[in-house]
């Protein structure tokens, strides 16, 4: 068990400071991240989010960039 | 809690979005993560995806173009026109693309690749009307539908990247999807300019 991760301090934004962080920079410079399940995410997601369910989460790290911000719902 | 995950993994820029999806009050998309991506998958070039890409674009104008004839609002139709002229420019930068990598700025010939009855997002007309249920006499209901197909579209093209295996096709489909963001933008300025104007 990896107890940091309980304990890091996260960044939060909400609704409106996120649209902007979309606005203010170019497209795949920012990645949107879905973490819910399959069907949540075809019942609506933010346009351009990908899909990765919480389950899967740990072993799709690969998938997404370190250094760039990464929006996560 | 997966924000917090990533953070302590190492993800140094990640953001949690407080109130999650419920609270997220910008462009949606409705697709599952599969959908609309056989249009891109078989696709063995950049070239084929500008094409598939303009079959979009021109299929959405006509839908564009279809609703100008169907409206009867004098400022509805001037916005339906005013959508269906900003998809020339859309299909006149895919063009200008597609001359960059090629060195042909054959038009006629790019143009006889073109597949007819695509609309951008993959839906066909009424399979949009009957989804946003849109009052064709409101003309914000109407931008806001078509803010709806533009995030769509935008959805549909960053998903493409995502699995794209063919490294310049997902150049090229990332450009695409840069694109349809620049667009949404601006019909969101049209939006806020009509509405300020129905204020005032």
């Amino acid at each position: 068990m990896r107890w940091k991760q309980f304990f890091t301090p996260v960044k939060s934004m909400n609704s409106g400071e996120a649209k902007q962080l979309l606005q203010d920079h170019e497209l795949t410079d920012v990645q949107i991240l879905d973490v819910r399940q399959p069907a949540e995410y075809q019942a609506g997601h933010i346009a351009g989010a990908i899909l990765i369910p919480l389950p899967r989460l740990s072993d799709s790290y690969h998938l997404l960039a370190k250094d760039r911000p990464l929006l996560v719902y | 809690m997966a924000t917090q995950q990533l953070a302590g993994n190492g993800f140094t820029n990640a953001i949690n979005l407080s109130g999650g999806f419920k609270a997220w009050t910008g462009q949606s998309a409705f697709d599952g993560e599969e959908d609309g991506l056989e249009l891109f998958t078989d696709l063995s070039r950049p070239t084929d995806v500008l094409i598939m890409a303009y079959s979009l674009e021109e299929g959405l104008q006509n839908f564009y173009e279809t609703m100008v004839s169907r409206a009867e609002s004098e400022e509805v139709i001037k916005v339906f026109t005013q959508l269906a002229a900003i998809e020339d420019l859309h299909k006149d930068r895919l063009f200008k693309e597609y001359t960059r990598i090629t060195g042909s700025d054959d038009r006629e010939r790019f143009l006889a690749k073109i597949q007819k009855k695509m609309l951008e997002g993959g839906l066909t007309t009424e399979e949009y009307l009957a989804r946003f249920g849109t009052d064709l006499e409101r003309v914000d209901e109407v931008i806001g539908m078509a803010m709806s197909i533009e995030g769509q579209a935008l959805d549909l093209y960053s998903r493409a990247a995502q699995r794209a295996e063919n490294a310049d096709n997902k150049i090229t489909l990332e450009k695409i999807a840069a694109e349809e963001k620049t667009h949404l933008e601006k019909l969101g300025e049209l939006m806020d300019s009509i509405l300020g104007e129905n204020d005032g």
